[in-house]
Formats: C-alpha cells, sequence, structure tokens
C-alpha cells in the first residue's frame, strides 16, 4: 500500500516566549496509519501533538514558525483553528467528559455545528458510541451523567466524542496513561480498528504500546525529532544511538 | 511524663473549643429569643397585609337597592354591608356580596374597592363624629343614588415596606447580575494575564471593604442629586449595584476558577468557539455558585440600611415610578432603622426585626437547597 500523506511539516519551530520548545520539526504524517511520538517527558510530544490542531492558540506568549499542511493546505494561514479542530479531533490525557450525560456529552460537537434534529443525534451518538465500543456498556444509561462511570469507560466515552465530528484524524495524547490494562487494551484495539477510517497520531510513555499499535513512530529528544520511520525499523533496528538507548530502556 | 503533659493539653484545648462553641451558639439564641419574644406579639394578619400610614380617601358609590334579605344588626340596606362601633369609630365590619361598595370611585374616577374594617369617617354631609351605629345606619341610608364617603383605611402593616424591598432587590440584581458576570466571565476568560488585570483585581477586592454608608453618600451625591432622580428606587438600585459589584464579580470569578481547564480544552478541541464554550460549558458549570453569590447579594441588600437611607429614603409606600418622588421606598430595614431613630417605636422595629430574620433564614436555607440539588445533578447520583 502507497502512503499518502496526511500531515506534512516543514521547519517547524515553536517558542513558548522565549524558550524553544519545538526545534526545526520535519515530518510526513501518512493517512490511514497510526503514528507514535515516544520520548521522555518534557521533550515536546503533547506540544507538537497541540500544534498540529493548533490548540496552542490557546495559550498566551506562543510564536510557531514553519509550516504545517493538512492535505496540502497550510493550517495557520489558510485554515480557521474552529474549522481546523473539527477535522482533527484530540483526546486527552485524563479523561475529561463534561460534567453532562452521556448522551450530551457525544452530542456537543455535532449540536456545536448546528445539528438540532432528534433523529439525527440519536444516530450519531449511537454511531460513534459503537465505533468506541462502549455502546453495549453505556446504553441504558445514556441519560446518567458521564462523570458517574469508569475512568476507562469515561475515557472511550471521550472518543465517541471525538468520533461524533467525524474528524479525518484523531489525536491521543497519552490517551491510557490514567487507565487500568484492561481499559488500556481496550483503547488499543480500538484505535487498532479506528484506523481503517481515520488517521491516528498518539503520544504514548509505553513502548509496548506503541509498538503493538503504531505503524510509524517518532522519537522527541529536547524538542527535536532524532528518528522518524517504520515502527518495525525504530524499534528492531535503530539508526540512531539516542534511539537505541531509550527504546531499551537505558535512557531516562 | 510526656504523654501526661499532652494529656492535659489536649482536654485543655478540647474544652476552649467547647466553651467558644457554647458561647456563640448561646448569643445566637439569645438574640433570636430576644427577637422573638418582644417582636412576635406585633405580628398579626394586620400587622402582615396592612399599609403603613392610615390612608384617607374620598369615595363615591353609586347606590342601587341591594336584592336579598339580611336581618344582621346594623345593615346598611341601600349599601349592603354592616356597621360597627370601634374605637369610637364607625367601621364596616362586614360587605356583602354584589354590594355597591365593591365598586367605588374615588376622586380621580379611578375604582376604589371599599374593605372589611375600613372606618367611614363622613357620609354626604354628616361627619361621623360621636355619633351612634343607628345614627350612622341611617345617614347612611340618607337619599338615593349617589352618595360621597370619606374612608379612612387604618395602617400599621409593613407591605409597603415587603414589596419596596422587593422591588430594590429586582432592580439591584437587573443591573449588578449581568454587568457582575459579564465582568467576571471577560477577566477570567478573555483579559490578558498581566499588570493590568492585577490592578483590577486589586481595585475590586478593595472596593469590596468599602463601608457601605460612603456607597450611599456617593448614590446621594451622583444619583438623587446631580441626576435629580430624587430618593428612589432606582438611585437605591444603582447604589447598591455598585457596592455589590465586586463582591459578585470576585464571587464569580472565583467559581470560574474552578470550572476545570480540561473542559475548556475538551470543547475547543471539538470546535466550539469560545463564545460557545463559555455559554454551553463554563457557565452551566459556574451556575450554582454564581447563584449563592446573587443569593448572598440578596442577603446584603435585605439587611442593607447605610446605603439606602439617603438614596432611596424612608417613605413608606409602594414605588410607582423609577425615579421622582413618587419612587421613594423605605425598605424593612431602612423603616426600622427609621423606627428606632426618629419615633422610638422599638416594638414595631422588633416586628419588622422578626420579619427580617424569617426572611434572612428563608434566603440561607434556599441557597443550601440550590447548592445541594446542583452537587446532585453533578455527580450524576
Ligand atoms: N504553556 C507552556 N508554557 C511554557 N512552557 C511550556 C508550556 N507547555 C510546555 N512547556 C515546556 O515545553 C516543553 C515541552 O513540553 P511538552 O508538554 O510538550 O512535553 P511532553 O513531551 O509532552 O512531556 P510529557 O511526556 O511529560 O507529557 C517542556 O520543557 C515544558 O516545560
Ligand atoms: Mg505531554
Amino acid at each position: 500500500m502507497k502512503d499518502i500523506t496526511k500531515f506534512s511539516v516543514k521547519d517547524l519551530n515553536l517558542f513558548y516566549g522565549n524558550f524553544q520548545a519545538l526545534k526545526n520539526i520535519n515530518m510526513d504524517i501518512y493517512k490511514g496509519q497510526i503514528t507514535a511520538f515516544i520520548g521522555p517527558s518534557g521533550c515536546g510530544k503533547s506540544t507538537f501533538l497541540k500544534t498540529i490542531n493548533r490548540m496552542n492558540d490557546l495559550i498566551e506568549g506562543v510564536t510557531v514558525n514553519g509550516t504545517v499542511t493538512l492535505d496540502g493546505v497550510d493550517i495557520y494561514k489558510e485554515m480557521d483553528a474552529i474549522s481546523l479542530r473539527t477535522r482533527v479531533g484530540m483526546v486527552f490525557q485524563q479523561p475529561n467528559p463534561f460534567p453532562m450525560s452521556i448522551y450530551d456529552n457525544v452530542a456537543y460537537g455535532p449540536r456545536i455545528q448546528g445539528i438540532r434534529k432528534k433523529n439525527t443525534l440519536d444516530e450519531i451518538v449511537e454511531k460513534s458510541l459503537r465505533q468506541a465500543a462502549i455502546w453495549d456498556e453505556v446504553k441504558d444509561k445514556l441519560k446518567k451523567s458521564a462523570q458517574a462511570v469508569s475512568g476507562g469507560q469515561q475515557q472511550r466515552v471521550c472518543i465517541a466524542r471525538t468520533l461524533a465530528i467525524e474528524p479525518e484524524v484523531i489525536l491521543m495524547d497519552e490517551p491510557t496513561s490514567a487507565l487500568d490494562p484492561i481499559s488500556t487494551l481496550k483503547i488499543e484495539d480500538l484505535a487498532s480498528e479506528l484506523k481503517k477510517d481515520y488517521t491516528i497520531i498518539i503520544v504514548t510513555h509505553n513502548m509496548q504500546q506503541a509498538g503493538r499499535i503504531s505503524d510509524k513512530t517518532a522519537f522527541f529528544l529536547t524538542g527535536e525529532v532524532i528518528e522518524y520511520g517504520d515502527t518495525e525499523q525504530i524499534f528492531n533496528k535503530p539508526s540512531n544511538k539516542k534511539t537505541e538507548d531509550y527504546i531499551t530502556g537505558r535512557f531516562g | 511524663m510526656k504523654r501526661n503533659r499532652r494529656k492535659i493539653h489536649d482536654s485543655i484545648l478540647k474544652g476552649l473549643i467547647y466553651a467558644s462553641t457554647t458561647v456563640t451558639i448561646g448569643i445566637l439564641v439569645v438574640i433570636m429569643g430576644f427577637v422573638l419574644y418582644k417582636g412576635l406579639p406585633g405580628i398579626n394578619i394586620n400587622f402582615l397585609t396592612r399599609m403603613w400610614d392610615n390612608e384617607t380617601t374620598i369615595v363615591d358609590i353609586n347606590r342601587n337597592p341591594v336584592t336579598g334579605e339580611n336581618s344582621e344588626e346594623n345593615y346598611v340596606e341601600s349599601l349592603g354591608i354592616t356597621i360597627a362601633l370601634e374605637d369610637e369609630n364607625i367601621i364596616i365590619k362586614d360587605i356583602e356580596k354584589d354590594s355597591p361598595v365593591e365598586d367605588g370611585l374615588n376622586i380621580k374616577e379611578v375604582p376604589y374597592e371599599l374593605k372589611e374594617k375600613d372606618i367611614i369617617a363622613k357620609a354626604d354631609k354628616v361627619t361621623f363624629r360621636d355619633i351612634t351605629v343607628e345614627e350612622a345606619v341611617a345617614a347612611l341610608n340618607e337619599g338615593t343614588g349617589t352618595i360621597r364617603l370619606k374612608v379612612t383605611r387604618p395602617g400599621g402593616g409593613i407591605v409597603p415596606m415587603v414589596i419596596s424591598t422587593l422591588y430594590i432587590i429586582l432592580l439591584t440584581l437587573l443591573i449588578a447580575a449581568p454587568v457582575g458576570i459579564c465582568a467576571a466571565i471577560y477577566l477570567n476568560e478573555y483579559a490578558k494575564p498581566g499588570k493590568v488585570l492585577n490592578i483590577i483585581r486589586f481595585a475590586i477586592q478593595n472596593l469590596a471593604g468599602i463601608p457601605s454608608i460612603i456607597y450611599g453618600l456617593f448614590g446621594m451625591l451622583v444619583f438623587v442629586q446631580n441626576l435629580k432622580m430624587q430618593y428612589s428606587i432606582l438611585a437605591g438600585g444603582l447604589t447598591l449595584s455598585i457596592m455589590l459589584l465586586p463582591t459578585i464579580i470576585s464571587t464569580t470569578e472565583e467559581t470560574l476558577k474552578e470550572v476545570p481547564n480540561v473542559y475548556r480544552q475538551g470543547s475547543m478541541g471539538l470546535g466550539a468557539t469560545k463564545l460557545q464554550t463559555i455559554s454551553k460549558i463554563i457557565l452551566p458549570s459556574a451556575l450554582p455558585g454564581i447563584l449563592v453569590a446573587i443569593i448572598l447579594s440578596i442577603g446584603r441588600i435585605v439587611g442593607e440600611s447605610a446605603a439606602l437611607i439617603w438614596t432611596a429614603g424612608t417613605v413608606a409606600q409602594i414605588p410607582s415610578s423609577l425615579v421622582g418622588s413618587e419612587a421613594g421606598a423605605a425598605t424593612l430595614t431602612t423603616k426600622m432603622y427609621w423606627l428606632i431613630k426618629e419615633s422610638a417605636d422599638l416594638e414595631a422595629a422588633t416586628s419588622i426585626a422578626v420579619v427580617l430574620l424569617a426572611l434572612v433564614i428563608l434566603l440561607n436555607m434556599v441557597s443550601k437547597l440550590i447548592t445541594r440539588r446542583f452537587l446532585r445533578s453533578r455527580t450524576g447520583k
């Protein structure tokens, strides 16, 4: 299968005030694949993720230069952040359901986009919850608060909430770090399932997780991409000594 | 040794805590008891339902023969009422159904319905002074057609103050709540952190601590005098709004700060605009806190005297406009202050105090209820 470029990042630098958090990043991210970002804490993985859907716009004093294109369109110059974010959804490290019912959580995005018809919303909610592999667990408590279910279920509700806006890309920032092993496995299976229809980028501290589910892996260190390539190659024959050290646990 | 000393230490501390608690509760009980003991006897239906001042009106009544029989003593056939002598006054004791006194007109031709307990002071040319009931009945039955009565409706009730208090609460909240909430949203969600914001916060904190008499003075100078509003509910409401704004802003801002940032990120991450995020996620989450801020404000309005006496005045009337002489209004608290200071009518003052206490307790209960209800719906149980 030929790799189709979804995101193309060229000469990207990012500063928090005077502090340079991302240094000269060049990377293509491919459609229908899972791309994993690994690297020690503070190396800029979350920062990079947030430049891809412009969540950094919300932080004071951030400057970005370089280009990021989505399907060839510059997301900083030729797109507004709001419509970009409906195409590039995000799942956060801590499950963050809104303090409302499961149904209202999942229907939030569609409602924001002006969908009001009850039938349509019902369909979207069911479809998204099914896709997120949580429909059977919550179908009887859709009207219950989304914060009253387990952490793993909350995270899958949040994934469903993201799926409901029908994004093309899903960004996941350590989506399983707050979850138990069983919930973690469920989310991993889910990610592998979802890549049929979506492009997925996942930040993880868990090497096995990256190895298990991703097609491509990027290794970050102090704001730079040290190595980027097929997951198999990165894990088995890393070409950079630092990558090897990190992967074998001799580092960080 | 050491253990023993610690034990003694502990029991002394415990004793202190118990003693302080007892004193606090004791004081509370004594105050409540005293107010209730002094004030309760003065509270009755008349106190709760009447106007404050006696009200004298000239009323024209178009007599028509009332059908139906009434064998009661002192029944005035032509008017369909029964009268009686009370405290040397002729009062209306009973009103028949369909009595013409229900359709009275005052001299401005505005309907004025007579009520039981109204005092009749004059009928056409006859003044009802040193008069027997029989003579009064005869005078009232005299002639046919329209009869002109001079009627005094006895006061002594708190209705105008209750209504004025409600008006001022409403007016103040109508001004202060939207402005305060919007300001808090701006400060917390939009304003860039930095020196300016810190100065604004500092100012707000200090404004909240200014004694209310200073707001009262300001309100009198600006609204009452310069803007020529006279003593009026609008001048009072504006003054109270300014006084309460800092508290509403900072309480609301506190509540907004407690809304987790991950909600904001979650919402923005789903393609919501900032305004959508605020209206759909942040405000609903902050609602209980905002409501509590509003209820606390109501409590302060109810209890305020210094800021109102020189802005809304101390006339016991139901205000009929926002500004001008018809708009002056004493609240329960300002009237109480006035009673103690001017007329030394301590009995009436304590009776008002009882009503105020009841009101404040009610407000507290409502705010508890709201907080609890919201907490429950939020955790989904
Ligand atoms: N809002 C901010 N303001 C200033 N500096 C920031 C901000 N957010 C992150 N940084 C800095 O940028 C660098 C990269 O942070 P980032 O959160 O992207 O790291 P990360 O790789 O995601 O780490 P972790 O694995 O711990 O999540 C860190 O040095 C961090 O201190
Ligand atoms: Mg991170």
